[in-house]
């Protein structure tokens, strides 16, 4: 039946090849009535039966286990032998030809009942068929024609075959073409919920021949759309749909067609569509759309069709005419010139990524998925990203880049004294950084554009934007750094606000996490010092990495210790400050950089010194980390040979602002600490009439935590009037403190006091823990 | 160790170092084409425009000579091939028998276009082996009920060039990109604007504005004036704009005599003793050479006007062998200097280029 069936399609569309040189009329006639023969020869007694073997054959592998399945369905059958709306399917089905309808009874009490369990719960697969057939073999004349299509409305899906004869039944010619059209719209209304389309396919010649009756015209394009692969794009085709066009001019169906066909076979057709015509096909009110909806509804049933998997590629908004539109991504065409290729087949199973909807579709065609004529229009299509993802292809990449560039510095760069358009810039940047992160990568032209903006920027038009674009630049070697980067970046941030200068820190701290994701991620562990060994022929070995890093650090360490005295320690600016020291700290154990720098002083006393508890915790939270970084390093370095050298520098930094911090918070004697930088003198604390100036930051008393001391105090002695904070000093009630200090969620601190005093809650003593014997 | 150590060494022992930067120039050259810092600087040193372009034939050079050309700069073309110019010919013709109707689709094959187009190669337009051949776009129309022997009107044209491109860029770019820096059309805008959109999709290039700055401008008027030997420049016009309110527009014309021995006495006091027998071919001229020349142009004039050009900007220049306006629209009137100034352009039009 499937053979069959095939034969007829093949020869059917023979057939219209031929007619297409001449007229068409008695070829399609006879070959319509071969195809009628064949319809009425078919088994219609059981069309369930040929239903499911041509469902089954496509998967073979399913076939055994559907075995028994058929047999159950059998035996269900003969229990339902009785069910009238059985027993009136049948009736339609066996029917002979030339019934008379009027006055004929038992074709109204079937048809009613058919209508009934139609629009009640939708026809099954066989009901369809056996209807469809009915209708279109016109067994009972005319009349009933219209009124079964309209009570077509599947359950669960319309078998393929039976569009396939119902379409054949059409080049009979008897059907009254109002019929034929109220068929049309019912085979694209019920598109989605066909079974297949190969077949329909197959006979893409075949529909293809009814395209010249102008009454069918508008349905036959639609469907011809919704069917067409690039291998039925054909120069006659496209010819006789010219030629149509001569006739019935501009009409927006045969457009629509040739634009599709132009999108498969731009060397065959070209058109440019006005904006007024872009809309679509028509969408007719079909008297079945709502039914339809009303019982996917009722049954609570996913149809496919009613979920969009398409992903809008055209962004509308972008259509607004614009003098200097440099900033419109250009729309998806396909490519015209293909590169010659050896293998012609190959060519032909190309598919253009204007296609491609869904991920889904993506993967199926992953390896000849044809790029679009201009690469910029990916930027818009994230089907179309992800496919970027996957292949490294670099002239694509190229020509990404150059577009990408080219709109960057035209809008940015070259305009002169023209204003921005700043929504419009907006939404371009936005998507592209979007883009960016999506890639998890910055796009080199958009680097060297940066590099050059950066010095004409105002530090304020679209902010996030271009911080967040800067925060994306890939590692940038040391000898360039201060040039590119940090010479413009000096000049914006000691210039701006304050909030310029949260946001600048912010964004290199994103730049250092990304740089330290991508050494983490990439990096080959043979050697310290190995080449990058990758496509683009980047030369940066590891210690050119760790110089560039250690750049960025000291870079924002300069810039944060002048940034914080010129504001006055701001509390915003310091707490994005600690971010970044949050991520440094932890360059060695959590992305594998064997670096351990230390936050300047600038740094250091003012997050020590500040008002608000909050930056008092991430300092200690921050050289907790610190340490134990260091003590991993140093494990690491006698265990493994892949040890590197922390400098004594490092350590002994390190270890002062150990002293000075556990001296300052818990030993009250802050400014005993005879090291290094910071060297008060006797007379000077003296005249400033401080007493006991030593113990004014301990935890009790450094301003940040007076208010604990306070609350503290009030709860241990209630009945007190005068507060004398230090009582708490006994060491009974200091621990105490402590613990309801760590209660109040400074874990911060609690690691940090954990880690480098030795502090039991019963101990008196309480002596610092210095790791002054890491320093071997 | 702690967990989070061996999960380090884990992962650096699984992957590779490998840079996957979205660039299809490596990083390498990414940094080097960074006009800011290197190579792509507008040259400090010219020859002098002495080379004759023998190898191409008069009539093609006839075809650039005494038009008025608007410049563009393109980003390098990809899948362009010299050896499909019908092709395209015919491609660009539907294209704009589409345009112009719009809404109606158009065989490519068939041509019922009522415009013919024309592709060709100007052989021999090249000063090295890495420059691409240039190509010369013409569009003619045909006439609805065409006569014998008639010729068809041209209606625009434009052309493609490269004329000594800057050799480390243009090795820089992968096969599949011709880098034809510079376009120049001359025809209506609107006929201008479907060509361009028509490359653009057919190459993926950009189009930009090339205007001529102030420097290449007085570089155009030094080189000009030092060819007033040879071929007489007739007149040296300057026209500058200055800021006033309202805007000042001075012509400054000198006799082409006096441009000349103003030039000379510049260029004889910077010639080092050693260098005066040198081939007068091997001559070349420094930036330095051009400042001084327009500085004492400027000092002339205010010592008589009172009015210190230095204000303002030189938006046109003009001689006998050609002529420059600042927004970019230049005419060359003889074929020896043609070169030099393309040259000139096609350095121009690489250092707008985005990578």
């Amino acid at each position: 039946m499937e053979h069959t069936a095939h034969v007829q399609t093949k020869r059917s569309r023979g057939g219209f090849e031929f007619c297409l040189n001449d007229e068409r009329s008695t070829t399609t006639q006879s070959l319509s009535s071969s195809n009628v023969d064949m319809a009425t020869n078919a088994n219609l007694s059981e069309p369930s039966d040929s239903e499911q073997s041509s469902l089954n054959d496509g998967n073979l592998s399913s076939q055994s286990s559907n075995r028994s399945l058929r047999v159950a369905e059998k035996e269900r059958r003969k229990n339902e032998a009785e069910d009238p709306f059985v027993l009136a399917l049948k009736y339609f089905a066996d029917v002979e030809a030339g019934t008379p309808v009027c006055g004929n009874d038992e074709v109204e009490r079937n048809l009613v009942l058919v209508e009934k369990v139609a629009y009640h719960k939708g026809l099954p697969p066989e009901a369809v068929s056996v209807m469809l057939e009915f209708a279109m073999s016109l067994r009972m004349g005319t009349t009933l024609c219209p009124r079964v299509l309209k009570c077509m409305i599947p359950a669960t899906m319309v078998p393929q075959k039976a569009v396939v004869r119902a379409v054949v039944w059409l080049s009979v010619g008897k059907i009254p073409i109002s019929t034929q059209v109220l068929f049309l719209k019912w085979v694209l209304t019920m598109f989605d919920l066909i079974d297949g389309k190969e077949q329909l396919r197959a006979i893409y010649g075949f529909i293809f021949s009814f395209i010249t009756d102008e009454n069918l015209c508008p349905f036959i394009c639609h469907l011809l759309y919704l069917l067409t692969r690039k291998e039925n794009v054909r120069v006659y085709r496209v010819r006789k749909l010219l030629e149509l066009q001569s006739k019935l001019g501009r009409q927006p169906f045969l457009l629509h067609l040739l634009s599709l066909y132009k999108v498969f076979c731009p060397e065959l057709v070209t058109l440019s569509i006005p904006s007024r015509m872009r809309s679509g096909f028509r969408n007719h009110s079909l008297p079945w759309k709502s039914t339809l909806i009303r019982m996917v509804k009722r049954n609570d049933s996913q149809v496919a069709s009613s979920i969009s998997l398409a992903l809008s590629v055209k962004d509308k908004a972008g259509s607004r005419k614009r003098k200097h539109n440099h900033l419109q991504i250009p729309a998806l065409h396909s490519v015209v010139n293909k590169p010659a290729q050896a293998d012609p087949s190959s060519i032909r199973k190309v598919v253009p990524l204007l296609q491609l909807n869904s991920f889904a579709q993506l993967l199926e065609n992953m390896h000849h998925v044809e790029l679009p004529a201009q690469m910029g229009s990916l930027l818009g299509s994230s089907v179309a990203l992800q496919y970027l993802d996957c292949v490294q292809d670099e002239s694509a990449l190229l020509r990404l880049n150059f577009w990408l560039g080219y709109a960057l510095h035209e809008e940015f760069l070259f305009c002169d004294g023209v204003t921005h358009n700043s929504e419009e810039s907006l939404q371009f940047l936005n998507k592209l950084l979007s883009t960016q992160h999506f890639l998890q990568e910055g796009f080199s032209s958009s680097e060297v554009f940066l590099y050059k903006f950066l010095n004409i920027w105002d530090g304020s038009f679209l902010r996030p934007q271009i911080l967040g674009l800067l925060s994306n630049i890939p590692v940038v070697p040391s000898s360039q750094i201060g040039q590119l980067l940090f010479q413009p970046l000096m000049q914006l941030f000691f210039t701006s606000s304050i909030f310029f200068k949260c946001g600048l820190i912010d964004c290199l701290n994103n730049m250092l996490l990304r740089w330290l994701t991508w050494h983490s991620v990439y990096a080959l562990e043979d050697d310290l010092d190995i080449s990058l060994n990758s496509h683009t022929s980047v030369n940066m070995t590891l210690s050119g990495f760790k110089d560039s890093v250690i750049e960025l650090i000291h870079f924002v360490g300069r810039l944060a210790s002048v940034g914080l005295q010129l504001e006055g320690c701001h509390t915003l600016l310091l707490s994005f400050v600690l971010d970044f020291y949050e991520t440094v700290c932890d360059t060695f154990l959590k992305y594998g950089l064997p670096l351990v720098v230390m936050p300047p002083a600038g740094v250091f006393y003012p997050a020590l010194l500040a008002t608000d508890p909050v930056s008092v915790d991430r300092l200690a939270y921050i050289m907790y980390r610190y340490k134990v970084n260091l003590t991993s390093a140093k494990s690491q370095g006698t265990v493994a040979e892949q040890a590197f050298h922390i400098s004594r520098q490092t350590f002994r930094e390190f270890n002062h602002y150990i002293i000075i911090m556990v001296n300052c918070l818990w030993n009250s004697r802050m400014f005993q600490t005879s090291n290094l930088d910071m060297k008060l003198g006797e007379e000077l604390l003296l005249r400033s009439k401080v007493p006991q100036c030593g113990a004014r930051f301990s935890f009790i008393h450094h301003p940040a935590f007076m208010s604990y001391a306070i609350d503290f105090h009030q709860r241990c002695w209630p009945g007190r009037k005068d507060v004398d904070l230090d009582s708490i000093k006994d060491p009974k009630s200091w621990n105490w403190y402590l613990e309801y200090l760590f209660t109040q969620g400074w874990d911060g601190l609690q690691q940090f006091v954990q880690s480098n005093v030795s502090w039991k809650t019963a101990a008196e003593v309480r002596c610092p823990d210095v790791p002054s014997s890491q320093e071997s | 160790m702690t967990p989070a150590d061996s999960a380090v060494v884990q992962r650096r022992n699984k992957s590779k170092y490998r840079l996957s930067y979205r660039s299809g120039l490596g990083a390498a050259s990414r940094l080097c084409l960074t006009p800011a810092l290197t190579t792509r600087r507008l040259s400090t040193s010219r020859k002098a425009p002495k080379i004759n372009i023998t190898n191409v034939s008069p009539e093609h050079v006839a075809l650039l000579m005494k038009t008025e050309w608007q410049l563009s700069y393109v980003t390098p073309l990809y899948q362009f091939r010299h050896t499909q110019l019908k092709n395209y010919s015919r491609q660009l013709a539907a294209f704009l028998a589409a345009e112009k109707q719009q809404g109606l689709a158009v065989e490519v094959e068939g041509m019922q276009s009522s415009f013919t187009v024309c592709f060709s190669v100007l052989q021999g337009m090249v000063m090295t082996d890495d420059d691409p051949e240039t190509v010369l776009i013409q569009i003619q129309s045909k006439p609805v009920f065409p006569k014998k022997n008639e010729p068809q009107k041209p209606v625009w044209s434009g052309w493609l060039t490269c004329i000594n491109g800057n050799v480390e860029y243009l090795r820089s770019l992968p096969k599949d990109f011709t880098c034809l820096p510079l376009f120049c059309s001359s025809g209506p805008e609107a006929f201008t604007s479907v060509i361009k959109s028509w490359l653009q999709q057919n190459f993926d290039c950009c189009f930009g504005q090339l205007e001529i700055s102030h420097t290449s401008l007085q570089w155009l008027m030094a080189l000009w004036t030092n060819c007033h030997a040879e071929s007489g420049i007739q007149h040296l016009k300057m026209i500058w704009t200055l800021p006033a309110e309202p805007p000042l527009q001075v012509t400054y014309m000198v006799e082409p005599q006096d441009a000349w021995v103003l030039w000379n006495s510049l260029r004889n006091s910077q010639k080092h003793p050693e260098n005066t027998g040198d081939d007068p071919e091997e001559d070349n001229i420094d930036i330095g050479e051009v400042k001084r020349f327009v500085q004492a142009l400027k000092s002339h004039f205010y010592r008589h006007f009172r009015l210190d050009l230095s204000a303002g900007r030189l938006s046109q220049v003009s001689t006998a062998l050609g002529s420059a306006k600042c927004n970019g629209r230049i005419k060359m009137s003889n074929s020896r200097y043609m070169i030099t100034t393309l040259m000139l352009l096609t350095e121009c039009a690489l250092f707008k280029m985005p990578i």
